[in-house]
């Protein structure tokens, strides 16, 4: 959908035609390794130089800007003493319940209502207004019914990730073509069997579209919450150290939450996108 | 003649059950609407919960109603839209102009998308202590947060529309005389457009909650400061009002404005 970073897979013409022997390949092939991950670490370093020579150029005290080098310490700091651990395991423990109890409510409620195509029609503008209300404008009712506790923000990372969901998995049941389970039924297929081998396998890619978008809200909701209910997880952690004036550990905390984030997108979601997306073609609702 | 006015008789009845059926159909999306608020009313004549939980639909109708008349919500709305809109036009701007810039170079954009992938994982909230360090609680923090929150997406998704616009449409309108900027500005830019229009979608979508959040937590004014200082106080009342404010306004946005301009921008460059 609209959050795309990713770059198509253009396609590429053959760089060899000619078989080469096998060590001249071995070479190559690290050889575009070393590139590749000097193409992705390089503009990082060159952020960090910027970074540390506005930090010398300008003066600026420890409470405004930090140097990359006292950052880093603070983040081997924080991993020594267990607290980052502590911490990342707090957050991802939050997100990953959340995430379970979220899917398990909102594919089936998405099913059941694409399934019908009235009750889609009648259903998709409810879903949209509620996608509008942000689960962190439902923050203060959840605190004043769970108080600054966990359950509060599981809550809200429940909501944030369940309407994007139920509302995509409705319109990819809708947008697969009716022709498909008629066929299946006509040749003996029970509703069941339809919904497993039909529709879900082809509302999939739509259902993955919601999950990312709803993990890329329901993320940040994570971050807000737990800044807020400050019981703990890396939202907290960043949000503390600002009353204690420690720049660095909050700007170490903001690379954590953003490779953390990167780790969880690239390496479970779009893998799993890729996968699903390949194999189904791609349905845009 | 006679049968014309037999058929013109026989018709009608057909025609207006038909027309009921799709006035039906169309007023259909209101349904669920009354479910809930009937399953509302319910579970509060059921429970009885105090009003600091739950408070009654027609309760909360009151409070609405009294902010309106008062003109406390329109205040804070205006507040929050103020910081929406400046934030957004700046994030809009920079996001464009950076994103173009970056990606007429193929060497350029290599460099800045590992950075502006990173950035953008980490946009948005994630910056409220630094910006409560750096700019202090009030409407520049708040300007600050949105802003960063569109410009990144904005910024990776120009990234991309660029990088995608075939090279032999620069190269053709070029070879007819065009210079460089005249390339850039009739041919790169429309063609990122439908990419564009997505960021800044996007971007809106953040920078909205993004807004809501950071006013919870660091601001004296607007709809999130509105509702979390009705939280210190148990207005749950409030709270909803000011909910389904933040919704009506979120839908407005998205389906008047950015859905037809998407809409727009789509058909005109015949992309899906």
């Amino acid at each position: 959908m609209a959050v795309q970073q990713r770059r198509p897979a253009a396609a590429q013409p053959p760089t060899e035609q000619l078989p080469a022997p096998a060590a001249v390949t071995f070479g190559r092939a690290l050889g575009r390794r070393v590139m590749g991950i000097g193409r992705l670490v390089v503009p990082f370093l060159v952020l960090a130089l910027v970074w540390w020579g506005i930090k010398v150029a300008f003066d600026l005290p420890d409470n405004v800007l930090v140097s990359p080098t006292v950052v880093a310490t603070t983040i081997w700091q924080l991993v020594e003493r267990g607290i980052l651990t502590d911490f990342i395991g707090l957050s991802l423990r939050r997100l990953g319940i959340a995430t379970v109890i979220s899917l398990l409510i909102a594919v089936p409620i998405g099913i059941a209502l694409g399934l019908n195509r009235h009750m889609a029609t009648a259903f998709e503008p409810f879903f949209r207004f509620f996608q509008a209300v942000s689960g962190i404008a439902w923050l203060p009712l959840a605190i004043v019914w769970n108080g600054f506790t966990d359950r509060t923000i599981v809550v809200i990372i429940i909501y944030t990730l369940a309407v994007p969901v139920i509302f995509n998995t409705m319109v990819g049941i809708k947008t697969v073509p009716q022709r498909y389970a008629d066929m299946c039924r006509s040749l003996g297929a029970g509703t069941f069997r339809v919904v497993r081998d039909v529709f879900l396998p082809g509302s999939l890619p739509s259902m993955l579209v919601g999950f990312r978008l709803g993990i890329g809200y329901g993320w940040r909701a994570l971050i807000a919450g737990e800044m807020l209910v400050a019981q703990g997880g890396m939202g907290d952690l960043i949000f503390q150290a600002r009353t204690g004036n420690q720049t660095n550990r909050i700007m170490a905390g903001m690379i954590v939450i953003g490779t953390l984030y990167l780790v969880l997108d690239r390496l479970i979601l779009q893998p799993f996108e890729d996968a699903t997306v390949a194999h189904w073609g791609v349905l845009r609702a | 003649m006679t049968t014309v006015t037999a058929g013109g008789s026989s018709a009608p009845p057909a025609a207006k059950g038909n027309r009921w059926g799709r006035r039906l159909a169309a007023l259909s999306p209101v349904l669920p609407f009354l479910a809930l608020l009937v399953v509302w009313y319910v579970v509060w004549v059921v429970f009885q919960p105090r009003p600091a939980v739950l408070p009654e639909p027609r309760h909360v109708l009151r409070t609405a109603t009294a902010l309106a008349t008062e003109g406390t919500l329109l205040r804070n709305v205006l507040e929050s839209m103020q910081r929406l809109v400046l934030g957004s036009i700046v994030g809009i701007l920079t996001g464009v102009a950076a994103g173009v810039l970056a990606g007429l170079n193929k060497r350029v954009a290599a460099f800045f998308n590992p950075l502006v992938v990173f950035f953008s994982a980490l946009s948005g909230i994630v910056w409220l202590p630094l910006a409560l360090v750096w700019l202090g609680i009030g409407t520049a923090m708040v300007t600050f947060i949105i802003w960063n929150s569109v410009f990144f997406l904005v910024f990776s998704n120009t990234l991309l529309g660029v990088q995608l616009v075939p090279v032999v449409l620069e190269n053709g309108v070029r070879a007819l005389g065009a210079g460089r900027w005249r390339t850039i500005w009739q041919v790169t830019v429309p063609g990122a457009m439908p990419h564009i229009i997505a960021g800044i979608r996007a971007g809106f979508g953040f920078g909205w909650r993004a807004l809501i959040a950071a006013e919870l937590i660091g601001a004296t004014s607007g709809l999130g400061q509105m509702i979390y200082s009705a939280a210190t106080f148990h207005r749950s009342d409030i709270i909803i009002t000011g909910a389904i404010t933040i919704g009506v306004i979120g839908v407005v946005m998205d389906r008047w404005l950015l859905a037809g301009l998407e809409r727009r921008t789509i058909e005109r460059w015949g992309m899906v």
